[in-house]
């Protein structure tokens, strides 16, 4: 896995002329690591198109005064406390505001709820689960609510995330969303954590922002955990 | 590899600014000049400070910049075989936007002046790059739908006439004037001259050529328009394959000057859509969705924001290995000449009213 994502990181690299780096394993996630040994957690969402596109919505004034992130996720199996981490730090990272508060609540780790507020004054609320079946798609669902527009990664009247691609033959239906071409044949997944790699080389800024979000996260793992635990809100 | 010094001519055709950050960012390319036709699209295009010098005179441009070794003809198309000539004298490889020429005969001295002067011309068809056509390819190459059937497709957008001005005129756009068919007050030049990507995609898919081809245009939706703007066609292929085209501009627009937030009046203001029936199964296909959606400003429209647009990466990259390694493009113009053909007998079977052999 590892090595195709560093071939893959090795041909932007020479395309477009960016420092030398090795995308590593890290303890919770993927990690740049750079000549010298020093390491920067990837968080590859932050690179992702669709929330790049509506980090832009948020910031060109497309919406105007943002009020509330609606966002959910679900997959089979996972840690439900870590999911709603990484949602909280994508409603962070379109908010440009850390999360200041959480209250959560729990069903073992089969589901998280959340509601939380940003330092901005901003609401979010977080559903994620882990229950859907092996072999089922992840699904998630992001809504960005504000005095002026409504913003979202699905279209209205649709549930589930739609595919560029759907193939019906004998075999069954089979599902293509393909979303780089530099990057063809990669698992989406990991095409953004090359991509969040590259980013990372070619701004050195993002090293301490995406440090500082990773920390971030971690306290908002544990937040949610305490939260959960004592039935009551948790500032960050 | 020693970056290819590559200038744009032109800057009036819509998709002159699609190329702006790839010619910025790709090492292999060294951008160092513009030439705009005129001073509206000079101003235009330094509203988009790329920080590349614009001139207006293709000579002057030369004289400063000698060592300019391709060039993106960005321009009309009745501009193309005059450009053509002026890049092949030169000994300048040439990327052309996706019609070359209407005029068949002007296609085949084209061919002849690049095949004299041995440079690279490559056609900008900008959907081979895009990685839901490159998956579809993949599927059907590998037979999962078996012997393809039918392929229903659409390349319906807003129309760009307002920004755009040349490809509301059949002079400039189709290169002469000529009625769309008897008693109809329309000229050849519109929607369908705006939309050869799916033309050119079946011949892909398939490898088979066109056998015949009935085209009808409807009423159009923009009646200042002295061009047609929206039409369908449907046919056959050699092998068989029967096909269903749409090519309309059947999506309204805010009629802007220059493309801008707020440009499209329905949510999603260019698709390109594949319906593939084939011997073992069918293939639905958006090659430009999923994206993102918003109804905020400038109109407070539901308005799909794209969220893949980098189909001229891959474009570029292929011009270069062909002019570094004297490769042939895949899209160059001996092989376009059968997807301009096809589109010529759309216009000639609305005309005679009757399918058309291609």
């Amino acid at each position: 896995m590892f090595d195709k994502m560093n071939q893959a990181l090795a041909f932007l690299r020479d395309k477009y002329g960016c420092p030398a780096g090795e995308i590593v394993p890290g303890a919770e996630l993927s990690e740049l690591e750079l000549p010298g040994g020093k390491r920067v957690p990837l968080l590859p969402w932050r690179v992702e198109r669709r929330f790049v596109e509506l980090r832009k919505i948020v910031e060109s004034g497309t919406l105007e005064e943002v009020s509330t992130f609606r966002f959910a996720a679900f997959d089979h199996g996972g840690d439900p406390v870590k999911s709603a981490a990484r949602e909280l730090d994508l409603a962070a990272f379109l908010a440009a505001s850390p999360v200041a508060r959480v209250f959560a609540v729990r069903s073992g780790n089969a589901a998280c709820n959340i509601l939380a507020r940003l330092a901005n004054g901003m609401s979010a609320s977080v559903e994620c689960g882990s229950m859907l079946p092996a072999g089922a798609a992840a699904l998630d669902r992001h809504e960005i609510i504000a005095r002026r527009g409504v913003a979202s990664d699905r279209a209205v009247d649709t549930q589930i995330p739609q595919c560029s691609i759907y193939e019906w033959t004998t075999d069954g239906v089979a599902t293509f969303t393909d979303v780089d071409t530099e990057l063809f044949g990669l698992p989406n997944d990991r095409i953004w954590i090359v991509r969040a790699a590259y980013a990372a080389l070619m701004d050195p800024e993002l090293a301490p922002v995406w440090t500082d979000a990773a920390r971030n996260m971690a306290r908002c793992a544990d937040a949610i955990a305490r939260s959960a635990a004592d039935n009551t809100p948790v500032t960050l | 590899m020693k970056p290819v010094k590559i200038a744009m001519m032109g800057m009036t055709h819509g998709h002159t600014r699609k190329y702006y950050q790839t010619l910025l960012e790709n090492r292999k390319l060294d951008w160092v000049a513009s030439c705009a036709a005129d001073a509206r699209a000079k101003e235009v295009y330094e509203l988009y400070k790329t920080g590349v010098p614009c001139y207006l005179d293709p000579e002057q441009m030369f004289a400063e910049h000698p060592d300019i070794e391709a060039v993106v003809l960005a321009s009309a198309n009745d501009r193309h075989f005059s450009e053509m000539q002026f890049c092949a004298e030169r000994g300048v490889h040439i990327l052309s936007m996706k019609i070359p020429s209407f005029d068949m005969d002007e296609y085949d001295r084209m061919i002849d002046l690049v095949d004299r002067a041995g440079i690279v011309c490559q056609i900008e068809l900008e959907m081979h790059y895009n990685p839901v056509v490159k998956r579809l390819r993949q599927e059907i190459a590998a037979g999962k739908l078996g012997k393809l059937l039918s392929i229903q497709a659409t390349n319906i957008t807003l129309s760009p006439v307002w920004a755009f001005p040349w490809q509301g005129s059949p002079e400039a756009s189709y290169g002469k004037r000529i009625p769309l068919a008897p008693g109809d007050r329309r000229f050849r030049g519109g929607a369908l001259c705006d939309h050869p990507h799916i033309f050119d995609l079946i011949r892909h898919l398939t490898g088979s050529e066109y056998d015949t081809v009935f085209a009808q245009v409807a009423p159009n939706l923009r009646k200042e328009l002295e061009v047609e703007d929206m039409l369908m066609a449907a046919g056959k292929l050699k092998d068989g394959t029967a096909f269903l085209f749409d090519p309309s501009w059947s999506r309204l627009e805010e009629r802007l000057k220059v493309p801008a937030p707020g440009w499209e009046i329905f949510p999603k203001r260019m698709e390109v859509n594949l319906t593939i029936t084939g011997e073992k199964g069918m293939i639905q296909c958006d090659c430009f969705g999923p994206n993102v959606y918003h109804n905020g400003a400038p109109n407070d429209r539901y308005t799909v924001q794209y969220t893949y647009f980098d189909e001229w990466i891959g474009l570029i990259d292929e011009f270069v290995d062909c002019i570094r390694n004297g490769k042939t493009p895949t899209i160059n113009l001996k092989w376009h000449r059968g997807t301009i053909r096809c589109m010529n007998a759309c216009y000639e079977s609305v005309a005679a009213g009757t399918p058309v052999r291609v």
